[in-house]
């Protein structure tokens, strides 16, 4: 799973994000629904192949596509980065505990299907600060009988409402694997990312570890960047790519597992992996 | 999906004109051959000869207007270059329906056409959503609230009649259990839960039974309660059918007193599907709906 809000290519965020993670935070009214606004994780569903999305979808990621045809390879490579991670962090690791912010629409292969084929008492957590695609995870992400799976509604930003909620299921004296994919470039600098990053990480132990895929300015053209804001102007979610360095400054602190921050299709990959070049970083990086 | 033996052809008589109004159904996998055979660059002349037919062969199937044999949908699938087992096996599935002798055409007394062409892509569907505003998922219910309904809605019926649409009911639910079962979503109103149909104990036991479904890992039942005021379902009750196979569009599926709507236009379909995802974003969330359905159980 993994699907949509990690869209990659896809990306973007929005003012709409804050008002959303205000109105969940307060248990008020909930992220507006509008279908006639395209919105990432359904674009996202839609480039993966998906029924779950409506023509503003698209019609947004098919112009997204125009200015950024590498976009579908980059939706897809981030896919199967979530499930070479966490079946590295549930398999060579160990990890037994995974919270997995921006779940978006699920696909197959879902953080919590990849774990528990592993290590079928494994626990996840999904936040989402959209509570329809968060039902939609409730819906199908259901856990195997052995392991457990919790959802949160919640704005990444509202990391007290996170790991409040999470530690209801997870055991935060235990190391867990925070995922991170495809959502961080929802969050604008003014909304300093990487301090919510690190409170998070502050409250994990040692060995447990992070994973995060991020759109990279550096690996898109500007005139495609241009592009692509055009786009997502007609979306919920914006987008603030980030260049290498400012991704890899989510990991100060913690030690990368091999090869380190690199394109999500280079990492460890597999040998029957599709030929492309997407425009994501990626790193999986272990708490000291 | 159903699952498919390989290539069973079914042993049928007039391949041509099945006795199953499966209208729906057929022009759904007539929509996606043609699709496929577009894709593939092969002309209908082509593919008629593929499958030992004309083009008017082809034509026909791919509207939908004749019943699917298996081993013709195969062969097509191999001509147009599809090799995906996944793929081969859904769109194989939805043939069969199309002609099958289903395992309800011994109620064909009690049902009417509109009603067979639902079980057949009930079968079919990978997913099923619903909203429910006025009973419980036919899906879901225990033979005494059945009963109770069948009674409602035929009041003139013969005792035996009665039992048999029941029995039908009944039989659906097997659907439930088969392998690789259809994952079921509904929301219903919470209106359903305090109707009691059949009296209180037969209310009961069904709201103890909606427990016991809600609990299958591959059912997911959320509540709207009455306290929300208005909701999106502005509709009535409706079911949106999904079929694993990608390209298939989605169906809704709505009963009327004396026959059925079925939209599979992408724009109506969409309609329905704001819905059901507004509805589901606004409804209790499957656990906080058992701890709900339980209260009502103390109160009924």
């Amino acid at each position: 799973m993994t699907r949509e809000k990690r869209a990659e290519g896809m990306g973007m965020t929005s003012e709409d994000t804050r008002a959303a993670g205000a109105a969940s935070a307060g248990g008020a009214g909930a992220l507006p629904f509008d279908s006639t606004v395209a919105h990432q994780a359904r674009m996202y569903d839609y480039v993966l192949g998906g029924k779950d999305n409506y023509k503003a979808d698209r019609d947004a990621a098919e112009a997204w596509l125009k200015v950024d045809p590498d976009a579908a390879f980059t939706a897809w490579a981030n896919r199967a980065f979530l499930g070479r991670a966490v079946g590295f962090l549930a398999g060579d690791v160990g990890i037994r505990q995974f919270l997995d912010i921006g779940t978006g629409i699920a696909t197959t292969d879902n953080t919590h299907q990849v774990a528990q084929a592993i290590a079928p008492a494994s626990r996840v957590v999904y936040v989402d600060y959209d509570p329809i695609v968060l039902a939609h995870a409730r819906a199908l992400l259901t856990s195997s009988s052995a392991g457990a799976t919790d959802y949160v509604d919640a704005d990444l930003r509202d990391t007290g409402a996170i790991l409040s909620q999470a530690a209801e299921l997870l055991d935060f004296t235990k190391p867990v694997a925070v995922t991170m994919l495809a959502v961080l470039h929802a969050i604008p600098d003014s909304d300093d990312p990487h301090a919510i990053v690190a409170t998070i990480m502050d409250a994990v132990p040692s060995g447990s570890y992070l994973a995060i895929s991020h759109g990279g300015s550096d690996l898109i053209p500007r005139a495609t960047r241009d592009g692509i804001r055009g786009v997502s102007n007609q979306m919920q979610q914006r987008i603030a790519y980030r260049d290498r360095e400012e991704v890899a400054r989510f990991f100060a602190g913690l030690d990368l597992a091999a090869p380190g921050l690199v394109r999500v299709e280079e990492w460890r990959p597999e040998p029957d992996s599709r030929a492309g070049r997407s425009s994501a970083w990626c790193a999986v990086g272990r708490k000291r | 999906m159903n699952t498919v033996a390989p290539d069973g052809e079914q042993p049928f008589s007039g391949l041509d004109d099945p006795p199953v109004d499966a209208t729906v159904l057929r022009m759904l996998l007539g929509g996606q051959l043609r699709r496929l055979r577009e894709a593939a660059g092969v002309t209908p002349e082509q593919a008629g000869v593929a499958i030992r037919g004309s083009r008017s062969k082809i034509s026909r199937m791919e509207t939908g207007k004749v019943g699917f044999k298996v081993r013709d949908v195969s062969d097509l699938l191999s001509v147009y270059g599809v090799t995906d087992e996944q793929q081969r096996k859904a769109l194989l599935s939805l043939a069969r329906q199309s002609r099958n002798p289903n395992w309800w055409t011994k109620y064909s007394d009690i049902l009417p056409d509109w009603f067979e062409t639902y079980l057949g892509l009930e079968s079919a569907a990978s997913t099923i959503r619903s909203f429910e505003m006025q009973w419980v998922h036919a899906l879901f219910q225990t033979e005494d609230y059945a009963r109770a309904i069948t009674e409602l809605g035929h009041k003139t019926a013969p005792p035996g009649e009665i039992e048999r649409r029941v029995g039908l009911r009944v039989k659906r639910q097997e659907l439930l259990t088969k392998p690789g079962p259809p994952r079921i979503w509904s929301v219903i109103d919470e209106a359903v839960l305090r109707r009691p149909v059949g009296g209180a104990a037969v209310m009961r036991a069904q709201l103890t039974h909606l427990l016991e479904v809600a609990a299958m890992p591959q059912v997911t039942l959320q509540v709207v309660p009455l306290i929300h005021g208005g909701h999106a379902a502005a509709s009535g009750s409706f079911t949106v059918l999904r079929f694993a196979e990608l390209d298939l569009p989605d169906v809704v599926y709505i009963e009327q007193l004396t026959s059925a709507i079925y939209l599979d236009q992408r724009a109506d379909v969409e309609r329905y599907l704001e819905v059901v995802d507004q509805l589901s974003g606004e409804a209790l969330t499957p656990a906080a709906t058992a701890r709900f359905i339980e209260q009502v159980a103390r109160e009924t």
